[in-house]
């Protein structure tokens, strides 16, 4: 029993196939952004390309690691790490293959806790770099936070009311139930979860964080070598979170499909909302901050705040 | 064109020659007394409102400054004054003309001219720390000499 | 938040959003800029002391290298100004060559700088396709001089080197697909909600500034004001050839790119009506190797805006004094007026609305940093 859930914790459905499908998303996510752009995106590495991430990855282990001399070097060694762990922590409790490796009643409130998290871990990255263009990344991406968490939390809210349940293994089995999918019995909450998940992967039209014509690389500016090798794999990890968040809550989860097992469709279904992250992200231009901090509070919460009360009189589930 | 030297000839008493070498381009020489009142008449005459550049020229004893103007943006009048080495101090042109501000920087750089009046005359092309006084574009500097100082001479 | 005093950020010299060095140290309120002092002078060469120590010619080579993108403009500048200080008269089909290869120089410097403008807006999908077509324009150029950038087509007395009937077709026909995509842009800006909330109303410069700080360029004309060394100061066959003076009155950094779109739009068409013009003929004259004291001016409208050169003989082979103004420096007065009263986000769209070009507009002497 115990080997049975260590390989479970370690390989599959663990950290293993997680590193593995983080790879996998950011290649998918490459080439279709270069596709979209008339570019060929990464080629050689494996055929298509299709080892590029792990090429990156494992050529930023190697690089020289140049840390700032007056960063406040316990918290700035130690967050890449944690930057890399907390998604992977998301990650347990989404029901990838069905059931999730950890599920109790609450897991979407934990899954909240964990972006939040995840963000005040950015800050600090930005914070304890101690340049002025880390600072203000930090600063943005906290500010940025302020901005989507609600519309988010609500996203998350939403089918929780409809399936009376705050597990998500529990949210997903009832589309299956029920054989319909809150896209669309609640198409608000769908565009505002993508919407917000943009902005917290930090990605445009929402990058302001890391807006590199204007800050460098604004938070990750001073990090190199091994540090940035784990903040991209969380990069890469969140990227997976969001996807089979976003396949689990509003698209129905894991249903077997004729033989074709549970996770399988999963895994489908999250390429999918992938490449729909990734078109957006090609397609638009950068909002400034303040431009993104009021059209948030003035156009997508009250949106959210709209389909919660419909959820509450029974449309949508 | 030929209303526009008409009009340039009226100013006798400030013009040392008028030169035309092709169309739409106009060379004035003028006296270094009332330079900028005739400046300021003549740029309200002729509404020119156009700087393009100000060229400074090291002439060995002494320098001449040369106003590029632009009638309508369309005939280049080039007014010229000379200064003294010893002495080379010319208004500035700024409250006339505030495009100018960079050029009489740039020149006052290189050339060591000053411009009376200006709201800045700090350093705008040249490093901190090159030496007071040198002003690389006049003649008795070389470019060894220049390269000398720039790699840490002085 | 302000209690009176405003913090110092400096910009540059190397920060991503300059293609060049440069430093500027803005003055901040909270996030409204307040004051700016520009000091340039990073990328400075030496170059208008080097002019008086080489012969005519020789100052040909490093007159182009004045600058990569508008490298053929500051020739054509060159040739110009010396070519009046003789005086000498070029023949008519160099004359047509040299205007051709002027506008497809600025095709590539517009296209370049929209791309630029949109990649700082963060839409890089754009960007990559601009660059695309411009790397078609680059083949052409390579095609016809032989190179990418600094093309050497242009020497003292005409043109180094002809133009084929093969390639005018293949211009031609590259000319309409050009002109078809850059409409195509040109309706995605004009839409793209996300990229008019980052140009539109940013970097004003009223048409009154623009006039009494003597800008140049697409600046001056995206304020409103019709002026176009091509149209005003006719060079080379300009004054054959008909074509529109492109302006707009949006005053902003949006005005500034679609006055280029619509500029290249322009550009298509004379280089189509030049081919079709095209006298024949030779292409070069022979020029003298002294030069009797004289003065002359230049002026050309780089993609930049006005390039001024000028320049004073004194009898020898070599110049007594070359003097050149780029349009660059033309802008960085009207640059620092539209800068003050902005958000600090908008720096760099602001900074890229000029198309700053910093190697032309320092042109000095390599100062080493000293330890």
């Amino acid at each position: 029993m115990v080997l049975y859930e260590i390989v479970g914790v370690f390989i599959y459905p663990g950290m293993a196939f997680l590193f593995g499908l983080a790879f996998l998303y950011e290649w998918i996510d490459r080439k279709f952004f270069a596709r979209v752009q008339n570019r060929i995106g990464p080629l050689y590495t494996g055929r298509s390309g299709i080892l590029q991430p792990v090429a990156d990855f494992i050529k930023l282990l190697s690089k020289e690691d140049i840390v700032p001399a007056s960063c406040e070097r316990p918290v700035f060694s130690a967050i890449p790490i944690v930057y890399a762990t907390l998604p992977l922590i998301a990650l347990f409790v989404i029901p990838i293959t069905g059931s999730a490796l950890i599920a109790f009643e609450g897991d979407v409130i934990f899954l909240m806790f964990v972006s939040a998290l995840i963000t005040l871990t950015v800050f600090l990255a930005g914070w304890s770099s101690a340049g002025s263009f880390s600072r203000i990344g930090g600063i943005r991406s906290a500010l940025q936070m302020l901005s989507y968490e609600i519309p988010f939390g609500l996203a998350l809210i939403g089918p929780a009311i409809s399936a009376h349940s705050l597990s998500l293994t529990k949210i997903a089995q009832w589309q299956a139930a029920n054989s319909s999918w809150f896209l669309w019995l609640q198409p608000i909450g769908f565009a505002a979860v993508l919407i917000s998940l943009l902005a917290e992967l930090e990605l445009v039209p929402f990058d302001i964080p890391e807006a590199e014509t204007e800050i460098v690389a604004g938070w990750l500016t001073e990090y190199g070598g091994r540090r940035l090798a784990l903040f991209r794999l969380g990069k890469d990890l969140e990227l997976v979170v969001a996807s089979t968040l976003v396949a689990s809550l509003y698209l129905g989860g894991a249903q077997p499909l004729f033989f074709i097992p549970p996770v399988v469709i999963l895994i489908l279904k999250s390429i999918i909302v992938l490449l729909l992250i990734s078109f957006v992200r090609a397609i638009f231009a950068r909002f400034r901050i303040d431009q993104m901090t009021s059209g948030m509070w003035t156009y997508l919460l009250p949106l959210m705040i709209v389909q919660i009360l419909l959820v509450q009189f029974g449309i949508g589930g | 064109m030929e209303d526009l030297i008409k009009r340039l000839e009226g100013y006798k008493e400030d013009i040392v020659e008028i030169k035309r070498p092709k169309e739409r381009r106009i060379f004035v020489r003028v006296k270094a007394d009332g330079f900028k009142k005739f400046l300021s008449r003549l740029i309200d005459d002729l509404e020119l409102r156009h700087l393009s550049t100000i060229t400074g020229v090291d002439l060995g004893q002494e320098m001449e400054l040369l106003y590029h103007f632009s009638y309508k943006y369309s005939v280049e009048i080039s007014i010229g004054v000379k200064v003294p080495k010893s002495a080379p101090k010319v208004p500035t042109i700024t409250d006339l003309i505030p495009g100018a501000i960079f050029y009489e920087q740039e020149i006052h750089d290189l050339l060591g001219i000053e411009f009376e009046g200006h709201p800045n005359m700090g350093p705008l092309i040249l490093p901190e720390g090159w030496p007071e006084g040198v002003y690389p574009l006049r003649k008795e500097y070389t470019v060894q000499e220049l390269n000398r100082i720039a790699r840490g001479g002085g | 938040m302000s209690y009176g005093s405003t913090i110092k950020v400096p910009f540059g010299p190397q920060h991503p959003a300059l293609k060049e060095p440069e430093y500027f140290l803005f003055e901040v309120d909270g996030d409204i800029v307040v004051k700016v002092t520009p000091r340039i002078g990073y990328v400075h060469r030496g170059v208008e002391k080097a002019f008086e120590q080489e012969t005519y010619l020789h100052n040909l080579y490093l007159a182009e290298r004045i600058c990569g993108i508008c490298s053929h403009a500051h020739t054509t500048c060159y040739t110009q100004t010396v070519e009046g200080l003789i005086p000498l008269e070029v023949p008519p089909r160099a004359v047509y060559i040299r205007l051709i290869m002027a506008e497809l120089e600025r095709l590539h410097s517009h296209s370049l700088w929209v791309g630029i403008a949109a990649h700082e807006a963060g839409f890089d999908t754009l960007f990559m396709y601009l660059w695309r077509d411009r790397e078609m324009i680059m083949d052409l150029m390579e095609e016809i001089s032989g190179n990418r950038v600094t093309h050497a087509i242009n020497t003292i007395g005409g043109v180094r080197r002809d133009i084929t009937n093969e390639q005018a077709n293949k211009i031609k026909k590259f000319m309409d697909r050009f002109e078809g995509n850059v409409k195509e842009y040109m309706k995605v800006l004009e839409t793209e909600q996300t990229f008019l909330k980052r140009t539109k109303g940013v970097g004003i410069l009223k048409p009154r500034d623009a006039i009494s700080l003597c800008a140049v360029g697409p600046t001056l004309r995206a304020s409103g004001i019709k002026s176009d060394v091509r149209a005003d100061d006719p060079y080379l066959a300009y004054g054959e050839i008909p074509f529109n003076v492109i302006t707009h009155d949006g005053c902003d950094v949006y005005a500034r790119t679609i006055v280029r779109c619509e500029e290249m739009i322009e550009s298509a068409n004379i280089i189509r009506y030049a081919l079709d013009h095209l006298p024949e003929g030779k292409i070069r004259v022979p020029p003298p190797r002294t030069i009797a004291p004289n003065e002359s001016v230049g002026r050309v409208e780089a993609p930049r805006g006005e390039l001024i050169h000028y320049a004073r003989s004194n009898g020898t082979a070599k110049p007594e004094r070359y003097k050149v103004r780029s349009p660059t420096l033309g802008n960085l007065a009207s640059v620092c007026q539209t800068l003050i009263g902005a958000h600090v986000a908008d720096i760099p769209m602001i900074l890229a609305g000029i198309d700053p070009c910093f190697s032309c507009m320092d042109r000095m002497t390599i100062t080493v940093k000293k330890a």
